[in-house]
């Protein structure tokens, strides 16, 4: 399992906004990200990082509450492991409810080669 | 200490703020909390606790993103055989994705070098350059593992994989024996004796983990299945179904092809962790 140094999450907020900035749970526990830049309203981008410096079994986007829905309209999360250069998961639109958290952890992507 | 850990604990170094080393003595501070237990003395052991259902955490589903990929490059249908290896980080399984079908309508699993050689003359070429362990064909892909040969890098092994590949498809010989074809029982009694093992064997077994299969369907002889209970997103549950499943499944039904698990893993209630108590975190 490798060590997440830190990362970096790209929200396009959607046409019904954030609203606020949302924490980030590593292994079940939630943290506010350390850093943020943007904005959380309708169609804007907010790109927030945090500083993990651990070994996640479980990296997730704490949802909304209280009857609120976010409808994101793509992410773009940066992974900086120990010993290894960075790598970026690009992901498409989804809707998280006020009882959903969203996956963010995804291991390096495999190579592809033309043999 | 890892960083998030301090944030969430507030661990701090007692010496910093002090000067001192000693840390403080701990006081005990009497609190207008109520009485441990009320009039009439602490409850039976068997009763359940009694605590507002408002109280417990809930439980919350994880959701996955779509993951975007890349534009591949699609090309125009040619003769030349265009083939891509995804290697696997610890370089042991190489998928092989070619531009057409190298199997339809059946798949095949050679887990050693006899059954490739009995079956599948493309599994038994594969076979013969050494350090494989076992070959899968389904539909467009050819699923390689190896056991790796000292004289050869990951990359080095899939370009003479691939090479072979193609070699194996433009000369025109058979994928799989048409014998063997031949043999194939019908997709009712594949399903059936698959059926038959997780009734009998694999449910009973894993259901002490809260956990069961199902098997989705089975088309020719390769079959769809979903891990659910406690095997979803579980970190066993990809040697459960490689090491248990699988194995007692081609026990049953030699014919069996692909074992395709169609879980995700990453979503639903409570996949990989637990929730936090109450009283922690938000």
């Amino acid at each position: 399992m490798p060590r997440l140094e830190k990362f970096t999450v790209k929200i396009q907020t959607g046409a019904q906004g954030l609203g606020t900035v949302p924490k980030y749970k590593i292994n079940g526990f939630p943290l506010e990200f350390d850093t943020q830049e943007g904005g959380t309203g309708t169609g804007e981008t907010l790109q927030v990082m945090g500083e993990v410096q651990s070994f996640p079994h479980s990296l997730t986007l704490d949802g909304p509450r209280d009857g609120q829905a976010w409808e994101i309209e793509g992410m773009e999360v940066t992974y900086e492991v120990y010993g290894q250069d960075p790598f970026t998961i690009r992901l498409g639109g989804v809707r998280l409810d006020d009882e959903s958290d969203l996956n963010l952890w995804y291991e390096r992507p495999a190579a592809v080669l033309d043999v | 200490m890892a960083a998030w850990f301090s944030k969430v604990f507030k661990t701090e170094d007692p010496t910093k703020n002090s000067g001192n080393a000693v840390p403080a003595p701990v006081k005990t501070v009497a609190t207008d909390r109520p009485a441990a237990y009320p009039e009439g003395g602490a409850p039976s052991p068997h009763t359940p606790p009694s605590r507002e259902v408002d109280d417990l955490p809930k439980a919350r589903k994880l959701v996955s993103a779509p993951i975007l990929l890349d534009e591949t490059e699609v090309s125009a249908w040619s003769d030349e055989i265009r083939i891509k290896a995804k290697l696997d980080p610890h370089g042991y399984t190489i998928v092989f994705l070619v531009d057409r079908p190298v199997l339809e309508g059946h798949s095949f699993m050679a887990r050693d070098q006899d059954g490739a050689f009995a079956h599948s003359p493309l599994a038994a070429s594969i076979f013969d350059l050494g350090g494989i362990v076992s070959v899968l064909i389904h539909n467009m892909t050819v699923t390689v593992n190896r056991d790796g040969r000292p004289d050869q890098s990951v990359e080095e092994a899939a370009r003479e994989i691939g090479a072979q590949i193609r070699a194996h498809l433009k000369s025109g010989m058979p994928v799989l024996d048409p014998a063997y074809l031949d043999q194939m029982p019908p997709v009712e009694e594949i399903r059936a004796g698959l059926q038959k093992v997780l009734d009998r064997e694999i449910n009973p077994g894993i259901a002490s983990h809260s956990g069961y299969i199902t098997l989705n369907r089975v088309e020719g002889n390769t079959a769809y299945i979903t891990m659910g209970g406690g095997c979803q997103g579980c970190a066993a549950s990809s040697m459960t179904l490689r090491q248990g499943v699988e194995s007692a499944f081609r026990l049953e039904v030699p014919f069996l092809g692909a074992l395709l698990d169609e879980t995700d893993h990453t979503a639903g209630i409570n996949p990989f962790f637990k929730e936090l108590p109450a009283g922690m975190g938000r």
